[in-house]
């Protein structure tokens, strides 16, 4: 039998980093049973015995403002967690506390963790950690992720919790409460364990808080006289202030004698006097993306190396086997489909392994909190956070490391959201073509096209977060921002990298089954024996009457299905449609990083006309980004409908924008 | 007064808290009940108010500071 702990903290509290320090690469990301919510769950053994880590998601406090914190409590009170470490960051315990005093009225045993010794040091506060046991009657530890041995303590402490199933000392609370008008009356027709895994005092002080959960748990549980009698009683708004004043109130009486502050008061840092400028806010975050765009490239680069040289391998593989007699279709395959996925992947998993490093490291270090801050209003209107305009910045490069990127949004409905509408972002892969495309038919008005496109963007983002974001932000978890900025912590390299690591080979092997899977369902649409034409021609021409209808000729439909695949691949396909060449050749050559043919201008220009090319740039631009990218938003979001749902979507709209453009460029030519 | 009224570097005392359950829990779990200290570290026009409470730095958006009524308090 295997022992779970369950992490609980407040954001910033440094729980994700202890997670990722107590499990390293033994952890599994996936979404709790019909729940939107993201669940995160490791293993670590110790003594040989196995422990169950399952990092809560949640915000400030165990609420039902959002299904974060309803999973989180009701998980906990489900009694499935041996025991709760609770976290709260030292160098702001008065605040911080807050976590502990909400949860305290729940059944399950635990221990408090205070994070960030060194920052509290370092601000000149001195914290007694025994004087704040005695009082909470619970294991009680000082704690820095960042110090090694701190770990043998943590687990010493864990034991003891374990061990002694510690329950915390509410009766100070209580005390509290039982000032307020009405505490008692509600309490006194509660019985215990009316709802199990909470004691009536947890119930009521929710009750008083108007939590629409509990109270309607409470209308179930309860005989009507009683549930009228507590109705009778409840205090509304004020209600819920006094029962917040209290925790307040609760968790001065614990701090009092157990810390000691010297600090000199509060100044902003030169760093925050930057990013909390009214003109420089902006311009400073885009330009730390944007260095951290560029930084991710430095531990990208091998693997963009690796990624590269693997369809090299094609000739040799091609040689050998031929040689041995093997049969030209499974030489094809291994060739077009195996090698050619895992050349296109490894390059792409680089960018999203930097992307994940320096991102992580921005978030540890606090900096993703100022990131949001500046960012949070514009965002705000789209139903984001602020951290949303990362991955956006970052699809211009490579929506796969976008998508990878959005992983430090904790919310996974906005998560989904973001991503969604990181992928009308147009990739470098689109910016390597589009600008040729545009200057070889419209010459200087190219610029012209170029803005249209970066327009379109921006009301196709807008219109893609109405489209999508009443489903998966509701209106009524939206709301103004009330957020902390941390102070800036120096980052555990050690674990960080570990994590990213252990992210990078989970998205390795999740992406390349889909990648594959779909690769080898294009290969199979346009593999041509001798002799006979591809499915995927066949079906080009067949369905050309409709094509046409939105600018596109077979040649360029078929151009524009290959984009599906990559974006660079499209103009060799159209080069060799308009040639004669075979489709499939023209596709997987060109994926392989072949150029275009030297003529392809004189090409493109005798065989496609103005309005066609424009309707066609628009549809390759906003079609689904590629593959890997789909491969990489299945792998974050852990949802096939929604993958699919986007996808459809993508590949509706750009239909529908290569009409307007075919359409608009009729009306001009 | 409102906690957006209060100018840079001057410190207050919130009175009472007024908004729908949501906002209550919000504000009360990032730490403002009232009675709360709190000084206002940074406040420009159409950015949110930057505060200092409980030891912690808070960005709150001006529309939410609405529901946050203070009284100044003057060194």
């Amino acid at each position: 039998m295997s022992t779970t702990i369950a992490l609980l903290g407040q954001p910033n509290s440094g729980k994700s980093t202890l997670f990722n320090a107590l499990t390293g690469l033994r952890q599994h990301v996936g979404n709790w049973p019909g729940k939107t919510v993201e669940k995160k769950e490791g293993t670590f053994t110790l003594g040989g015995v196995t422990y169950k880590v399952a990092d809560l998601p949640g915000s400030y406090s165990m609420s039902a403002n959002s299904d974060e914190e309803v999973v989180t409590r009701d998980f906990i009170a489900s009694g499935q967690a041996d025991v709760v470490c609770i976290l709260a960051d030292s160098s702001q315990l008065e605040r911080s506390l807050f976590m502990l005093a909400d949860y305290a009225g729940i059944s399950a045993p635990c221990f408090l963790v205070l994070n960030m010794e060194d920052v509290a040091k370092e601000q000149g506060k001195k914290i007694d950690p025994d004087a704040i046991e005695k009082k909470l009657g619970i294991p009680v530890m000082m704690f820095s992720a960042t110090d090694t041995k701190a770990y043998e303590k943590f687990y010493a402490v864990l034991e003891r919790a374990l061990k002694n199933k510690s329950q915390l000392n509410v009766s100070a609370l209580e005390n509290e409460y039982e000032k307020v008008e009405g505490y008692s009356k509600i309490k006194s027709q509660l019985d215990d364990g009316v709802i199990s895994g909470y004691t009536p005092m947890w119930l009521t002080v929710k009750f008083m808080e108007n939590d629409k959960v509990v109270s309607a748990k409470l209308k179930n549980a309860l005989p009507d006289e009683k549930l009228k009698k507590i109705e009778e009683t409840a205090g509304g708004q004020n209600g819920a202030i006094a029962m917040g004043e209290c925790k307040f109130k609760w968790i001065d009486g614990i701090l009092s004698g157990a810390v000691s502050s010297s600090s000199p008061g509060v100044q902003l840092g030169k760093l925050d006097r930057i990013f909390t400028h009214r003109i420089w806010g902006k311009p400073a975050v885009v330009l730390t993306v944007i260095l951290g765009l560029i930084a991710s490239f430095i531990p990208a680069l091998p693997f963009m190396g690796i990624g590269s040289a693997i369809p090299m391998l094609k000739g040799p593989v091609t040689a050998s086997l031929s040689g041995a007699g093997c049969p030209e279709i499974v030489i094809s395959v291994l060739c077009d489909v195996v090698i050619q996925s895992l050349g296109y992947i490894v390059q792409m998993l680089g960018f999203v392994f930097g992307v994940t490093f320096v991102f992580g490291l921005l978030e540890e270090a606090g900096v993703m909190a100022r990131i949001s801050y500046v960012f949070d209003n514009t965002m705000g209107k789209l139903g984001l956070q602020g951290k949303s305009v990362m991955p956006f910045l970052v699809s211009f490069g490579c929506t796969m490391g976008g998508a990878g990127g959005a992983r430090v949004i904790d919310n996974w409905g906005q998560k989904v959201l973001t991503i969604a509408l990181a992928w009308a972002v147009p990739c470098g892969a689109a910016w390597s073509i589009v600008p040729m495309l545009a200057a070889t038919f419209f010459g200087a008005w190219s610029v012209a096209v170029i803005v249209a496109i970066l327009l379109t963007m921006l009301l196709h983002m807008w219109l893609t977060a109405k489209i999508f974001g009443r489903r998966l932000v509701k209106e009524e978890e939206r709301c103004g921002m009330i957020m902390e900025l941390p102070p800036y912590h120096k980052p555990k390299w050690g674990a960080l990298l570990r994590y990213v690591l252990g992210r990078t080979k989970d998205t390795f092997f999740r992406v390349t089954k889909v990648v594959m899977l779909v690769c080898a369902i294009f290969w199979l649409l346009s593999y041509a024996p001798e002799g006979s034409n591809s499915i995927l021609y066949n079906i080009g021409i067949a369905i050309e009457p409709v094509t046409k209808v939105f600018g596109l000729p077979w040649q360029l439909f078929l151009a524009f299905v290959a984009s599906m695949v990559g974006k660079e691949g499209s103009v060799g396909v159209i080069s060799a449609l308009y040639t004669g060449g075979s489709y499939g050749a023209a596709f997987n050559a060109a994926m392989s990083g072949a150029g275009a043919a030297p003529d392809l201008t004189e090409i493109l220009l005798a065989n496609v006309a103005r309005p066609e090319a424009l309707a066609f740039i628009f549809a390759i631009t906003f079609n689904l980004p590629c593959v890997v990218a789909l491969a990489a938003t299945y792998q974050e979001i852990h949802s096939a409908k929604w993958t699919a749902k986007i996808a459809l979507y993508y590949t509706a709209v750009s239909l529908v924008l290569a009409f307007i453009a075919y359409r608009v460029g009729m009306l001009i030519w | 007064m409102k906690l957006s009224e209060i100018k840079e570097n001057t410190k207050a005392v919130v009175n009472s808290l007024d908004g729908d359950a949501r906002f209550i829990s919000r504000i009360t779990s990032i730490g403002l009940t009232p009675g709360s200290r709190v000084e206002v570290i940074k406040n420009d026009r159409r950015r949110p108010v930057l505060l200092y409470a409980r030891d912690t730095m808070i960005a709150v958006d001006r529309k939410e500071c609405e529901g946050i009524q203070v009284t100044e308090v003057r060194a």
